[in-house]
Formats: C-alpha cells, sequence, structure tokens
C-alpha cells in the first residue's frame, strides 16, 4: 500500500521526465527512423512515421561514400589516442604523484593549454605539418591531434592518479621501486580504470572532431569521416535517407563506446573538468 | 620514493615539450598579425595594430563577435537551468534514474557533423522534420522558416547545441547533488519542504561549484564554435550565423588574408583567456592537496 502510494505520487514527475526523453529522443528517431526508408517512403514526406520496411541500401550508398573516411578515422583516431594517452599518462603521474618545485605552474599551464580554442593554433599547426611535409596525410593528423589532445589526456589521468592512496607508493618504495618501474608495473595495472576512461574520451574527440580533420586534409586519400561525411550533406542534398544513414554510421564508434562504456565516459567526462 | 633529476625531465619532457610548442605556436600567430600576410607566404615586415583597425572597422567582425556573445548567454543559460532541472527531477525519481539519464545524455557523444546534418534536416523550412511534425499534427501556424530567417538562424544551431549539451550540465549537477549530505534533504523533509522548497533553499545554494564548471566548460565552447555553423548554415543566411571561428578559418584558408585571420584569433585567444585563466587558476588550487 505504502509502495504504491509512493509510486503514485511520482507519476507526475515521471511523466514530465518522459516527455523530455521524447523530446530528446526525436532526433535519434528521425536519424533511424528515416534512414532505413525506400526513395518513395521520403517523397511522401511523412517523417515522422517509422519505415514499412528495412531499406539496407542507403547504408551501402553511404557506406561506399564513406568507408575511406573511416579507414583514416580508424588509422588516425586510435594511434592518436593511445600515444595521447601513453604520454599524457607518463607526465600525469609524475605531476600528480611526486611533489616538487614547479608542478602547480605545469598543472596550470597544461590546463590553459587543454582548454585552448584551437583556432588560436590553427595555422601555424598548418604550417608546422606543411614544413615537416606530413600536410594531409594520415602522420600528419595523428601529429596534430597528439599535440593537441596530450594536454588533455595529462590533465585527466593526473586528476585520476590523486584519488590513488600514498600506500601504492610507500609499499612499492620499500622494495625498492623507482619511479619508472612504478609507472609500468604498478600504476598502469592498478589505474587501468581511469586510463581506460581517459583513452574512450579522447577517442570520442578525436574521432568527432571536424576544424582540424578539415584544415589538414585535402581530397579523399587522407580525409577523416566527419569531414566526408560534410561532403555528403552537400552532395546529396534533399536526399535525407542517405543523409541519414552516412550520419548513423559515422556515428556508430562513439555510440557503441556510449551504450556498453558509458560508465567510463562519464567519469571520462567528469575528470576532465578537474571535479576529481 | 625516491627520484632524481633526471626523472624529472624524462617523465616532463612529454608534456614541456607539447607545451611549449603550443606557446611557440600563439606566439606566432601573434607575431602574423603584425604582419600584413595576403597569400602563400608571410612579409615579415611590421605592419603594426593595421589588421585590427582593418578588422574593427568591418561589420562582418562585430556581427561575427556579436554572435558569439548571443551564444554565450542564450546556449549557456537554458543549458545549465534545463540540466540542473533534469538532474533534480531524475534524483527524486529514484529508481528511474539509470533509465533516463543516458536519454539525456547520448546526444554528447554524437559528432558536431552529424548532429549539423540532422538538425539542417530537422530545421529544413521546406523539407524539414518539425515544420514536418507541426503541419501534421495540425500545427502549421507554428511552421517556421527557421534557419532560413537570418534573425531566428543564430537561434536555431543554439538550440541545437542545447539538446546536445545539457546532458553534460545535467551529468555534472547529478554528482554535485548526490555530494550533498543525505541529512540535509531528510531535515528538510522532516520539516515538511516542498520539493520545490528542496530545490530552492537547498539544492540551488549547494551546488554552486558545479555551475562554475558549467559555465567554464561552455563558455569555453562557445568561443570556439565552428562545426555546427558550417555544417548547417555556412555563416548564412548572408552573413547572419558567422561566429568568430568561422570568420577565422574563412579569412585564413579561403580568402588567404593570413594577417587578418591571426588578428581574428589573437581576439578568439584574449577572450578564452579571460574565461580559462581563473579557470586554471581555480583548479590547480584546487587539485594540489
Amino acid at each position: 500500500m505504502n509502495v504504491k502510494k509512493k509510486w503514485l505520487s511520482k507519476l507526475p514527475l515521471l511523466l514530465v521526465l518522459t516527455v523530455a526523453a521524447l523530446v530528446w529522443l526525436l532526433p535519434m528517431y528521425t536519424m533511424v527512423a528515416n534512414s532505413l526508408k525506400t526513395q518513395q517512403e521520403i517523397s511522401r514526406a511523412q517523417y515522422y512515421l517509422p519505415p514499412q520496411g528495412l531499406e539496407s541500401q542507403n547504408y551501402v550508398t553511404a557506406f561506399g561514400i564513406l568507408k575511406q573516411g573511416l579507414l583514416n578515422s580508424v588509422l588516425v583516431s586510435v594511434p592518436a589516442t593511445l600515444i595521447a594517452v601513453l604520454l599524457g599518462s607518463w607526465s600525469g603521474f609524475f605531476l600528480a604523484r611526486m611533489r616538487f618545485k614547479y608542478s602547480q605552474t605545469i598543472f596550470f599551464t597544461t590546463t590553459i593549454a587543454t582548454f585552448l580554442p584551437y583556432q588560436v593554433v590553427l595555422y601555424p599547426l598548418t604550417r608546422l605539418l606543411m614544413t615537416l611535409n606530413v600536410i594531409n596525410t594520415r602522420p600528419g593528423l595523428i601529429l596534430a591531434y597528439l599535440i593537441l589532445n596530450t594536454p588533455m589526456a595529462m590533465l585527466i589521468t593526473a586528476t585520476f592518479f590523486q584519488t590513488f592512496p600514498v600506500e601504492l607508493e610507500e609499499a612499492a618504495a620499500l622494495d625498492g621501486c623507482g619511479p619508472v618501474t612504478f609507472y609500468w608495473r604498478i600504476l598502469l595495472p592498478v589505474g587501468r580504470l581511469a586510463i581506460i576512461s581517459t583513452a574512450i574520451l579522447i577517442f570520442t574527440f578525436i574521432w568527432n572532431e571536424f576544424l582540424i580533420a578539415m584544415a589538414m586534409t585535402q581530397g579523399p586519400l587522407a580525409q577523416m569521416a566527419t569531414p566526408v561525411l560534410a561532403g555528403l550533406k552537400g552532395n546529396y542534398a534533399q536526399v535525407w535517407h542517405i543523409q541519414m544513414a552516412g550520419a548513423m554510421i559515422t556515428s556508430i564508434p562513439p555510440l557503441i563506446i556510449f551504450v556498453f562504456l558509458g560508465r567510463y565516459f562519464v567519469s571520462g567526462l567528469m575528470a576532465g573538468t578537474l571535479k576529481g | 620514493m625516491r627520484y632524481n633529476r633526471v626523472h624529472i625531465v624524462l617523465f616532463l619532457a612529454p608534456i614541456l615539450v607539447i607545451v611549449l610548442l603550443l606557446c611557440g605556436m600563439i606566439a606566432w600567430t601573434v607575431a602574423v598579425s603584425m604582419d600584413n600576410w595576403v597569400g602563400m607566404a608571410p612579409v615579415w615586415k611590421f605592419y603594426g595594430l593595421q589588421n585590427y583597425v582593418t578588422l574593427f572597422k568591418m561589420e562582418r567582425f562585430w556581427g561575427a563577435l556579436q554572435n558569439n556573445l548571443i551564444w554565450m548567454v542564450a546556449f549557456i543559460i537554458p543549458s545549465a537551468a534545463l540540466g540542473l532541472l533534469l538532474a533534480y527531477g531524475l534524483t527524486l525519481s529514484g529508481r528511474a534514474e539509470t533509465l533516463f539519464r543516458p536519454l539525456f545524455l547520448y546526444p554528447l557523444a554524437l559528432s558536431f557533423v552529424v548532429t549539423g546534418t540532422l538538425w539542417a534536416w530537422m530545421y529544413d523550412p521546406e523539407a524539414g522534420v518539425i515544420n514536418n511534425i507541426l503541419r501534421g499534427v495540425g500545427l502549421s501556424g507554428l511552421a517556421q522558416p527557421w534557419i532560413a530567417d537570418p534573425r531566428q538562424a543564430t537561434y536555431c544551431l543554439i538550440m541545437a547545441t542545447v539538446w546536445q549539451y545539457t546532458g553534460f550540465a545535467m551529468t555534472l549537477y547529478l554528482a554535485a547533488i548526490r555530494d550533498i549530505p543525505v541529512e540535509i534533504f531528510e531535515a528538510a523533509r522532516v520539516d515538511g519542504a516542498s520539493a520545490i522548497g528542496i530545490f530552492r533553499h537547498i539544492v540551488v545554494p549547494n551546488v554552486t561549484q558545479a555551475t562554475m564548471v558549467t559555465i567554464g566548460m561552455l563558455t569555453i565552447f562557445s568561443l570556439k564554435v565552428f562545426d555546427l555553423v558550417w555544417v548547417i548554415t555556412f555563416g548564412g543566411p548572408g552573413i547572419s550565423t558567422e561566429v568568430l571561428g568561422f570568420f577565422m578559418f574563412v579569412a585564413t584558408y579561403r580568402q588567404a588574408f593570413v594577417g587578418l585571420g591571426a588578428a581574428i584569433s589573437v581576439i578568439i585567444l584574449i577572450l578564452a583567456i579571460i574565461v580559462v585563466v581563473p579557470y586554471a587558476w581555480w583548479s590547480m588550487k584546487r587539485l594540489q592537496t
């Protein structure tokens, strides 16, 4: 009886939340539903209706256009993320766990570097890649993302590492373990959840990024999925079902991460805002 | 643990190299903003503040700056307010929280190019989803030109971003509300405080820190807006939705006014510094215990 009453008193709140959630889901519904419609269904202009069948041809068409871009995105995001997290956690560990004179200054500067709008360094970065002869190549993109994301990787991992108990080092120090051994043998395995959270967040950022991806590449050879999708939108103006299929395909990796590793995504995000 | 100078250099070298590189790039941008660089190569002849003077005489610059300010206000306030309300609602809903939370957070995982492609269609004045639905349910009076109307277009872009970022604010607020001691809520409930009273007198005053973080993060975001403008309106109709980040890109990469573009970058830098430096200072103080 009491339980039932409590539930009833929550009903208005749950209704409001449901309506809000439906509003939030509407764009996603639009994307999924219409990406599966045929040309005829789209031309009937009843976009709110669910698809009558599952028209996979849209996905075949969109995938054909995005193929190279998706491959480039994988070949850039994965190595850039791995190296950024490795370098970032390497420095982040030292900054978070060892006390020395300039640690605050370095932390302060890195925070600024993390939140710097890309536009401020965009053109010099382009020139740098041109000078190194890696403009419009995947290694060039990896280098650009490395420079821009390692500070964030450091900041997030340092935030996580700060919460680890001091005993961790004390025990290791008794066994005569130095910082390098400690980082490889103890911190990385013990802190793997922190590392995973950071990697997931940075991978999502790089996969979704557009400004650098567009400014540093031209043409299909090295272009990542986001500029290709933007191009698809222009070339398939008004061909909504193909556009939506392309948008869905581009979203698959981050959505998989969000659905299956959402907890890590959120904890990385929280650490990224320095609310450790 | 014992460490020496070699360790300091070894461990901090990666981050120091990158930070110095970024500082060098910023210095380069500032230098180029005082060079009359048009076309392929720099002339490296001191041009004084002439690029800035040119910029300040351009209506296009003031339009973009104004749009950035509109973004700050019209994007941050609704995102933060909705985020807080949702966070409180979810907290009150009890176990339903786990079900609802991802439904508000998932847009954050999507690329702006994806949301741009999607919302460009939602807003399309002729064949758009929103107008289609409004006409479908007999509310054709509410159908709008949306992004085709220069007076509305920026707000349309902002609305799409509010949709994408409210979940971010909500997540920060959920954590902040969870940090409020349960006894305070219980005491208030015993005293007969209503849900609204608790919200006003307990929740709002106790989440100021989350509000600071949210506002800081969203301000930084609204300074670098680029993708959505590029994908949805390309600055149009006319130049009505241009923002500084967009103008900088077009000036530098499309029109080869590199010196002028660098001057816009410096303006963005100054605006960013106003927000980022206090934020970094505050976070540094908090972290070193």
